[in-house]
Parts: structure tokens; sequence; C-alpha cells
């Protein structure tokens, strides 16, 4: 047999030829997505299986096009493991603010009225978290590099935090104000109060774009942006107003997580740019997508309070947006 | 009291189902992704999850549990398990890496699936800490043999498999992907997380954890059971899946998926986890036999919860209790036989104490695979090696992937079931393979098993060598060899001798 002798490597062979030592990041995150060999049966299955039909679409003849996605690392380059420990200490300074701001009876101390609108405007968030949450699933399994799919695992956990402590703060909030219909009318409203209608639309069309390319760009570049500028920090705007000192806090610590999700999302478009077919494709699908969410953030800044200025945090996400999309 | 217990709260993170408006409810939730077999979004609602959690919870225990493995890994780093093991289990360390840690990683994808695709709010959410745990899971089985990689070529491949078409790895590929990434949401609760996890995963990462730890390798022994202790929370996705399924008149379809899953689990296991357990493991550190292990995590589990669901034991139940005896043995001689295509050492596992220990176990051994160690020890012992080696191809299921065994010895019985659809003919090992691709063809019908890829010329050239090559081999250090060198046979000399 001519196969040759030959040493061991000091690591993976996919990682041999780095200059660098490989990182504990390189070796249990990079190319392990075995579906992007075959292009013609992503899963070892027949290559017209219902499941390869869909990859083939929606995944390699996405648009989106780049010769080496594997190469894509997130800036953060958090593993499992240093997730969960960063997580578990935001979480550890969340849940002292709600143990503390419970002891010293913050719920009783907001400005009367405040309450309609927590259960109006804050309430139902938890629908368009899960949303976030659902969508981020989507892009982690048509994400065509494992390093891309991580960041999208940890981004559908990190939208379902922003869910928990929403719930969780729905259900104490209702301890004290029972009669605004915390924790009942939550679906009604997301379903039919107008503020939500834009964002409903938005969030069931989005759920819907199968593209992977075009969910990563409708979700990260175009609906992200627009929920922290639209819709969070004009709730953290109109709570301080109210006396609602908690909830600027949590929203700050989720805007943490927003703000990662903003850095990796940044890193994949100057990474996708690298390929010029690739701006008016990106283009595309913010001008298809641009709209819903201006029209989305404007219905919720009106339900939220008729003094905001619309127009300024519509502006304020256009210029996030634009920030992730400078190289 | 400054905070609220969860179950105060919990019902609130799980209602989360609305009715879409600006899409269909189809749309949101298509058939091809869903499987929820036209059950609408609100008879979802009851779907109830008995291992309840939540973030700050899960990232809170996670820590711990990533804690506490990482820090044995490190305490025992100067143990020098690889130096002073016996190559039987670096066999099995290899192979178990090799063949799970990147499958792990893939079912991200099929936890994902549910997260985003079925109809069910708390699936959904289960599915999300189902995400995070397989990737726990995918990451942690790199990280540990990683290590190994400059001490020799084989432990690459506990990345390396799943890029490959090495024999072994299309086998696992051709079943995870039949059960997880190629399946709709519904299907993946009930084939990955009930049939699968409930009872294999205990049985690999529970049985392999007692014979890793009587072996002192107790790195390896707090990594699989730490692994299991998410298994068997995420594995609770499917039961009340199937509980809706039930109620809402699709047992039969329900059935189908959960006999399907058990029947591919199983011939996998066989081929990898039964001749781990049974043959590499060193007879002192074998804790119970490959068949008990399967009496304890799968066939007691399986009759009890299929039970319980109100389910019925699948219609092969007759036949997957023989082959409990007799498959796995049939399979560890022949990835011995041809163990230059695997990217372990198979240890042949056949001295006479062993034998003694397979007879006991295994009534009738000798008589059977017995015949066929005599002739091989004896060849070796006589040196004749180029008979122990393999010239031809073996015929490969298009089903399990797999070579087809039969029994050797006095109760000889080799069959082949064979199909023709459209026009071309396929072999199974068996009647439920060749069922399996009956029900569902249009998800098998083109694939092309590794002896028709060569048969087709896709394999060039067309020689054994050829054949490494396109397996993915890279040199002759990766290429499996008997791993004792051929030492057991010295001491069946004087057994041969008494018989001669």
């Amino acid at each position: 047999m001519s196969f040759e002798s030959k040493k061991p490597l000091r690591t993976w062979s996919h990682l041999a030829e780095m200059r660098k030592k490989p990182s504990e990041y390189d070796i249990v995150s990079r190319k392990l997505h075995y579906s992007t060999n075959n292009p013609d049966a992503p899963w070892e299955l027949s290559p017209d299986s219902p499941m390869n039909l869909w990859y083939k679409q929606y995944r390699n003849a996405s648009p989106l096009k780049h010769d080496n996605w594997d190469a894509f690392t997130d800036p953060d380059q958090l593993v499992y493991r240093t997730y969960n420990m960063m997580q578990d200490g935001q979480e550890s300074y969340v849940q002292g603010l709600f143990d503390q701001f419970n002891e010293r009876e913050h719920d009783q101390m907001i400005r009367d009225g405040w309450q309609q609108t927590l259960a109006r405007c804050y309430a139902p968030l938890r629908y368009l978290f899960h949303c976030l949450q659902m969508s981020s699933a989507y892009v982690q399994q048509m994400a065509p590099a494992s390093t891309i799919s991580n960041c999208c695992i940890l981004q559908t956990a990190d939208s379902l935090r922003w869910l928990t402590h929403t719930a969780y703060r729905t259900h104490e909030l209702s301890l004290t104000y029972g009669d605004v219909g915390l924790g009942q009318q939550e679906r009604a409203l997301w379903e039919n109060e107008p503020g939500w209608q834009g964002l409903r639309e938005l969030m069931e069309k989005q759920l819907t774009a199968f593209d992977w390319g075009e969910a990563f760009v409708s979700l990260n570049l175009v609906i992200k942006p627009m929920i922290i500028e639209g819709v969070l920090k004009p709730l953290q705007q109109k709570a301080w107003e109210n006396n609602d000192t908690l909830l600027p806090l949590l929203i700050d610590s989720q805007l943490k997580d927003a703000e990662r999700h903003n850095r990796w999302a940044k890193a994949l478009v100057k990474q996708a740019l690298e390929n010029p077919d690739n701006e008016a494709v990106i283009k595309g699908w913010i001008e298809k997508w641009q709209p819903l969410a201006d029209k989305a953030a404007a219905a919720y800044v009106t339900m939220l309070s008729d003094e905001l200025n619309c127009g300024l945090y519509v502006e304020r996400s256009a210029s996030l947006r634009a920030s992730m999309l400078t190289v | 009291m400054a905070m609220h217990p969860r179950k105060d709260w919990y019902e609130l993170t799980r209602s989360t189902n609305w009715t879409p408006s600006y899409v269909t409810e189809e749309q949101l939730f298509p058939e091809q992704m869903s499987g929820h077999m036209g059950i609408t979004l609100d008879k979802w609602e009851s779907y109830d999850e008995p291992y309840k959690t939540s973030y700050p919870e899960y990232v809170s225990i996670q820590r711990e549990k990533d804690a506490g493995a990482y820090s044995v890994k490190a305490a025992l780093e100067r143990a020098q398990i690889y130096e002073n093991a016996d190559p039987g289990w670096i066999s099995t360390l290899k192979a178990h890496y090799g063949a799970i840690a990147v499958g792990e990683y893939a079912a991200v994808t099929g936890e994902g699936r549910m997260a985003r695709f079925s109809k069910a709010p708390g699936n959904r959410n289960m599915a999300a800490f189902g995400m995070m745990d397989e990737l726990r899971h995918g990451q942690i089985q790199l990280f540990f043999p990683h290590e190994y990689c400059k001490k020799d070529r084989q432990f690459d491949w506990a990345w390396r498999a799943y890029q490959s078409n090495e024999w072994a790895a299309i086998a696992a590929k051709h079943f995870f992907d039949d059960i997880i990434t190629g399946r709709d949401a519904i299907s993946v609760a009930i084939m990955l997380t009930f049939s699968f996890e409930t009872g294999f995963t205990n049985m690999q990462f529970l049985g392999l954890a007692a014979d890793a730890a009587d072996a002192g390798d107790y790195t390896f022994s707090s990594l699989i059971s730490s692994i299991q202790t998410d298994e068997s929370r995420h594995a609770q996705q499917g039961g009340p899946a199937l509980q809706v399924l039930i109620a809402n008149g699709k047992k039969e379809e329900a059935q189908k998926k959960v006999d399907i899953a058990i029947w591919r689990a199983w011939r996998l296991f066989a081929v990898l986890t039964g001749p781990t357990m049974d043959y590499y493991t060193p007879l002192e550190h074998r804790q119970q036999s490959f068949k008990e292990f399967m009496y304890e995590w799968i066939i007691g589990q399986f009759e009890r919860a299929l039970i319980d669901l109100g389910l019925d034991k699948p219609w092969y139940w007759d036949l997957f209790l023989k082959d409990i005896d007799e498959l796995h043995h049939s399979y560890h001689m022949g990835v011995w036989y041809w163990r230059t295509t695997a990217w372990w050492n198979p240890a042949a596992g056949v001295t006479p104490e062993e034998r003694d220990w397979l007879e006991e176990k295994y009534p009738g051994w000798n008589k059977r695979w017995g015949r066929c160690w005599d002739v091989i020890t004896e060849n070796v012992i006589e040196g004749r090696m180029e008979l122990v080696s393999p010239e031809t191809l073996p015929t490969i299921c298009n089903m399990s992937q797999i070579p087809l065994v039969g029994i050797p010895g006095d109760d000889w019985e080799v069959k082949v079931f064979s199909l023709e659809h459209n026009g071309r003919l396929y072999h199974f090992g068996s009647e439920v393979d060749r069922w399996i691709f009956q029900q569902d063809p249009v998800q098998y019908q083109n694939h092309l098993n590794v002896v028709d890829r060569f048969l087709a010329g896709q394999i060039q050239p067309m020689t054994l060598e050829g054949a490494l090559q396109y397996m993915g081999f890279q040199c002759v250090e990766e290429m499996g060899k008997d791993a004792h060198d051929f030492a057991w046979a010295e001491k069946c000399k004087p057994e041969m001798k008494k018989s001669a």
C-alpha cells in the first residue's frame, strides 16, 4: 500500500495549518457542520428527500454566497462553558435586583397609571421575545458554518432569557395590581391591540422567510436593531419617568446580550461583503423588511405614549442598523 | 418573600402560542418542518413537559456541571490514561468520540427544529435548552479527546469522522440524519428524544461510565455521566408529544416512528457499542455484558414507557430479542476482519478466558462465532496473515449501512432481504430494515451505500487503497489494526494444542 506514514498532529487536522496555537474556541467550534460537504445531499439520505430539498433550496441556493463561511469567527469567541459562566453572573445580578426591589416594595411606588401601561405595553413582550427565540433557532439550523450557528444558539437562549424575565415580572406585578389584566390579557393584546400589530405582522412574516440569508438579515440587521431602539429604549425612557427604576436596569442587562448579538451580526456582514455581490443582496433584503419594521416601531411607540417622537426612534434604529453595515 | 418560586410564573413562560393572521397557521408551521399531522395549535397547548427548568436555573446548574467535569479532567491530567490503559480501552475511547461528538453537535439542529417548528410552546422552550445541551455535548466531547491528538493520529477522527466517508461514519450519519436533522420537529421529539435518548444514551453514557470507572478512566467516566444528566432532562420532550398525538387519533403514525427509531438505533449500537462492551473493554473491567445492559436499559425501559403511554411494543419485538443474543458478535467479527477501514484498533477479545466469559454470557457462542475465531486464531498462530485480512467487499445494508451478517458455525444462518423499487434492487440486513425502507422510500431511495458507490465507479481507483482514500484515511497510522498486535493469539496456543 502506498499510504505514507505520518506523525501525530498537535491539533485537529483542519486546524494544523493555523499560524497561531488553536484556542479552546477554535478546537470546539470550527467546522462542525458536515452537511455542507456534499452539495447534492446535505444529509446522508436520499438527495431528493424532503429535508435535503429544503436545505438545497434555502441554504445552498441562497443568494447570499461566500466561498468559506467556515472562516467566520464570533468576535466574543464564546463557548458553551464561558457563556454559562457569563450569564450565570448576569442572572445573579438580575435576581438580586428582583429580590431587593421586591423587599423595598418597588411595585407599590410606581406612578399611578404606569401599571396599566406595563400591562398593555410591557407584559405582551413575551410574545415578541418568543418570536426572536423561534427565529434565532431557525437561523441556527440553516446557517452554513458552525461558528455562525453557535452565535444563534446563544441568541436563542438569550431570547428565552428575556422572555423569562418578562414572565417573572408579569407575575410579580400582578400581585400588586390584580385588576389590570396582567398575566391574562397578553395574548389578546398581542393579537388585537393596534400598537402590537406591526410587530406581530413583522414577526409572522419574518418567521416564514426561509432563505437562511434573508432570515439572518431580517432578524439581526433589521428587527433586532429596531427592537433595541424602537421598543426597549423608549420603554426604558417611559419607565424612568414613572418611578419604575427596576425596568430600566433589567433592560440594561438585556441590552448587554443585544450588543453582543450586534457584534457577531456586524462581523458576519463584514465577512459577507468580501464577496461584492452580497452588497446588493443584503441591501435588497433590508429595503424589503425596513418598512415593516419602521411601521412596527412607530405603532409601538405611539401605543406607549403619545408624547414620544416616533420619528426619532425610527431614525435611531436606522442609524444603529447603518453602523452594523459599516465595514 | 422576596423571590417568587418558579411554579408561580412558569406557566407564563410557555403561554406563547398565538393565532397568526398575517400568515396562515400552515405557513408558520409547515407540515414538512413541523410534523403536526394536521393537529391545530390549540390542541398542542396541552403538551406538558415533565422535567421543568428555567433560564436562571439552567445557566447556574450547567455552570456547576461543567466546572465539575473540567476540574476532574485537569486533576487527572497526570494519570496518563493513554499510556497506562489497555489498548482495548483506548479503542473504546476512539470509537466513542468519533461516533458521538460531532453527532451530538448535529443534534443541536434537531433541537433547533423543535424550538422553531413545534406547535407546543413547552416543547419550544425545552428544545431551546436542548440546543444548549447538545452544544455542550459536542464541545466537551471535542475538548476532552483533543489532548490525545499529539499522541495518536486516530484521535483526529473525534473531529473528522463525520466529515468523512468512512463506513461507520456513514452508518452513524445515515441513522442520525434519519431521526434528527432530516426530520420534522415532532418526529425529532419522538425519534430522537423518546426513542433514542431515553434508552440508548443511558446505555452508552451510564453503561460505559461504569466500565470507565472500573478501568480507572475517571475523566471519561465523570464526563459521560455528567452528559447523561442533561440527556435525562431533554429526553423527556418526546413523551408529551406522543400523548398529544395519541389523544388526537394519531397513535398508528406515532407508533411507526417509535418502531423505526428503536430498530435503527439498535443496529448502530450493535456495531459500535456491542463490540466495545463485550470485546474491547478488558475482561476484568466489564461490569455487565452488552446483552445485560440492553435488557436493563432498553428492554425494561421501553416495555414500561411504551405501555405507560398507551403504545404497543414494536411488531418486531421477538426478532429484536433474538438479535440481542447474536447480532453484535457477527458485527464484531466483521469489524475486526475489515479493521483497516476503522479509525480505531479493534481488539479481538478472544483469549481463552474471554471466550469462557462470552460462552457464559451467550450460551452457544463457541459453536457459532467460536468456530470462526478458531480458524482465525490458527491462521494467526501459523503466521498466515494474508488470511486474516479481507480481499473482497461485503454486501452492505441499504438501511443500516452496515455489512450484512448472519450466524456462523453450527447454526449457520445467512439471509439477505431484497426489494426491487423503481427498477433498483436494494439489499437489507433484516426484515425490519426492509420494512423501514418501505414506509418512506422517498427518504432513502436514491442514497448509495459505500459498496454501491464503489460499483458505480465513484471510488477511484477501484482498489482497497482507493476505497481507503475515499473513506478519508490520510496515513497508515490512522487505519485500524489489531489492538494488541495479535498478542492474544499467543495465549490461545495451549488451548489450540489441546484441541489438536
